[in-house]
């Protein structure tokens, strides 16, 4: 247990400097944002409270924030996503439980699984995140662009990141 | 009172998450509305020192861009030296000059990092308040205006550049001098926005924007760029008007940040009528 938060904690730092040193220097057009830092999130243990993960969240999300001056912004979003984590979780939970050994990744529960589960937690994160930078009603689809387009690379991020980092948790 | 215990229980979850968002989003909307910067951001001692090992990597890469901009630079200011010259009138040289008394100076910095594509636009520079920068002075480059500093640690500071919301820089149109808030919409990171022109103005394209100084934030007649576009607004007796901006944020990489020597007495004095009043 203690091996895996270890784990977990580099993995932390890796992503959070990946996502302010790299990534947030990607700026190919104004609608892509891509965010990779959510897949942390999404890659907590399944049965984790909902305090733990809110507090787990606020941590990534601030120190993202102080990488892209956004000041609270990814924060808000990914705390967003930490809270409705366990009760989304519970909703789409297997007849028979979790399997706590397993993690929600790609290899753990299957390519179909993990693109709904990431995609429905992703589209939830960004378009709060670009509704609060935007912050216009008139402006709606644009808010809905940006969401779209950021969406498709955060996802090919991560999932790019699963297969070069993380490995089934058994075989 | 035990009733109460387990409602707070219930929505103990609940709540958390709304105490840490009504926090977060506080820093947010301080920081965008009333440029109050605090807490975490890329001049903070730590992450600063992260931006800064980035910045020694990728500086490298527009080192040649960046010589010939600087070479151009020296040769324009060469040109205003005394040998350039040829003096008229033998040595009439006043080195005491009582008529000019300097109120700006200019420190330089080097960018180390840039965002140009958000809705709010930072640049994080490698001068901080050892180098005697302070909160809310103007930064420029050598093409004209880029922000103002929103906030300082001992060795970087944060600038909020005009690609921003809410900055409302005073402009005016250098040929008349009619003033107005630049304003920008959040998409091209090339064109700013002033609302509300006067239609009976004797504005047209092509027509040069400044500063208007006023704040003390910028001298007045730095560049800002030119009207791109007059625009008529449905129902609306008045223009908005798109102007290019001379800077090209995207290749910002060394900047001046503008310290207003009289800036103290500026605002004493404001103050003592605000006072009055």
């Amino acid at each position: 247990m203690n091996n895996a938060w270890l784990k977990y904690g580099l993995n932390f730092i890796l992503i959070v400097l990946i996502q302010g040193l790299v990534i947030n220097n990607i700026e190919i057009d104004e609608f892509l944002n891509p965010m990779l830092y959510p897949m942390l999130i999404l890659m907590l243990p399944f049965e984790l409270s909902v305090v733990a993960t809110l507090i787990i969240s606020f941590i990534i999300g601030i120190s993202v924030d102080g990488f892209s001056n956004t000041f609270g912004l990814h924060a808000s979003a990914s705390m967003l996503i930490g809270y409705m984590r366990p009760t989304i979780l519970k909703y789409i939970k297997p007849r028979d439980g979790y399997d706590t050994t397993l993690l929600p990744s790609i290899h753990d529960m299957g390519p179909a699984w993990f693109l709904g589960y990431s995609t429905l937690f992703l589209f939830i994160h960004h378009l709060w995140f670009f509704s609060f930078e935007i912050l216009r009603f008139d402006l709606i689809l644009l808010i809905l662009a940006k969401t779209f387009f950021s969406l498709i690379f955060s996802l090919l991020l991560i999932i790019l990141f699963q297969f070069i980092f993380y490995k089934a948790s058994k075989k | 009172m035990r009733k109460l215990f387990k409602f707070l229980k219930k929505f103990r979850d609940f709540l958390l998450f709304f105490v840490l968002q009504i926090f977060v989003l506080g820093l947010f909307f301080n920081a965008k509305n009333y440029h109050r910067a605090r807490l975490f951001n890329t001049s903070s001692e730590l992450i600063g020192w992260f931006v800064e090992k980035k910045h020694n990597i990728t500086k490298h890469f527009s080192l040649s861009e960046e010589n010939k901009k600087l070479a151009e630079e020296n040769a324009r200011l060469k040109n205003m030296m005394p040998e350039s010259f040829y003096q008229l009138q033998g040595d009439l040289y006043y080195v005491n000059d009582k008529l000019n008394k300097q109120q700006y100076e200019n420190i330089s910095a080097e960018v180390i990092n840039e965002t140009s594509t958000n809705r709010d636009n930072y640049f994080t520079i490698n001068k901080g308040a050892l180098g005697g920068i302070k909160k809310r002075m103007g930064v420029i480059s050598k093409d004209g205006i880029v922000g103002f500093v929103v906030d300082v640690s001992d060795h970087l500071s944060l600038v909020k550049t005009i690609l921003s919301e809410n900055v409302n820089i005073p402009v005016k149109l250098k040929k008349n001098d009619e003033h107005w808030l630049l304003k920008w919409d959040g998409f091209s990171d090339e064109i700013a926005q002033v609302n509300g022109v006067n239609r009976d103005i004797d504005i047209a394209i092509g027509d040069t924007i400044i500063t208007r100084g006023g704040t003390g934030m910028f001298p007045v007649g730095i560049p800002v760029g030119v009207v791109e576009e007059l625009i008529s607004v449905d129902g609306k007796q008045t223009w908005d008007v798109n102007i290019r901006l001379s800077v090209n944020f995207s290749a910002v990489n060394y900047v001046y940040v503008i310290n207003n020597l009289f800036q103290q007495e500026q605002t004493e004095l404001e103050n003592r009528i605000n006072n009055n009043e």
